[in-house]
């Protein structure tokens, strides 16, 4: 199991599974199944607020909840491109953050799944800037280490 | 939220410089005035100048107004919201990611409903 990322990109974060690429798709698009790890540890996510629309301009909206003291997070996103079983884009537009999430069958019944996030205003969306981006969060993450 | 991603855009966009980093590496070892940043490279100063206008302006970096040589000084916190921004991120994928294996494995260990219905 290869957690978090690749050199190249700090913002990429990968996972194999083992479990058939179709069924690792429909858990990142259907409330039965986000309900159970939508939240990270201590944070559920009620099936009553998975909201999922899984077309282009389809709205994708959870209220994660806080186990100890209740605190609400709503997240708020609209999906960009619904490939299935490969690929799956969505846009958060109160900030602008794109995830791309990308499936991939290794066979016998293993799937490599990739998040990758790009955070970066309309003029840096260039495959250049975007390499450049993910450069600088390499060496900004390297950089940030010897700080401390 | 906004303004906070909106700074964090700006402050990912002034990183994307490999002339931008070396300068911020160069002011967490101290204070330093324009031309001490410009020595190392092979750059003019109106050059270094435009870099430090970028840095300036997304909060990475101030400079004292009245002081001779304007010292520049790196601003500790703008870097630390951008570096937690990605500890956060990447620590919600990680713990998501935990939970999603292990649903996987209670889904495929007891054939559900859900999985009748294909």
């Amino acid at each position: 199991m290869s957690d978090s990322t690749s050199a190249a990109d700090e913002l990429v974060y990968t996972r194999v599974f083992d479990a058939p690429r179709e069924l690792v798709f429909r858990c990142m698009v259907e409330p039965e199944h986000l309900t159970h790890f939508w939240g990270p540890a201590g944070v559920s996510t009620p099936i009553e607020t998975i909201k999922v629309d899984p077309r282009p301009g389809g709205r994708f909206e959870t209220v994660m909840v806080n186990d100890a003291d209740g605190s609400q997070y709503p997240t708020r996103a609209v999906f960009v491109e619904i490939a299935e079983p490969e690929r799956l884009v969505w846009t958060e537009p109160d900030s602008g953050l794109i995830t791309t999430s990308t499936f991939r069958d290794l066979g016998g019944s293993r799937t490599e799944v990739s998040i990758r996030q790009a955070n970066v205003p309309a003029p840096y969306r260039t495959p250049e800037a975007q390499a450049g981006f993910a450069t600088s969060l390499d060496r900004f993450a390297a950089y940030l280490a010897t700080l401390s | 939220m906004t303004v906070v991603q909106e700074q964090l855009d700006s402050t990912f966009a002034a990183l994307a410089d490999p002339t931008r980093r070396a300068i911020v590496a160069r002011l967490a070892r101290g204070d330093a005035t324009v031309n001490e940043l410009a020595a190392p490279f092979a750059m003019t100063l109106p050059g270094i100048s435009k870099h430090l206008k970028v840095l300036e302006r997304c909060g990475l970096i101030s400079r004292t107004r009245q002081a001779q040589f304007r010292p520049c000084h790196l601003e500790r916190a703008a870097l630390d919201s951008a570096a937690s921004w990605i500890e956060e991120s990447r620590r919600v994928w990680t713990e998501r990611f935990d939970k999603l294996d292990e649903h996987l494995r209670d889904l495929q260990a007891k054939p559900s409903q859900d999985e009748a219905t294909q």
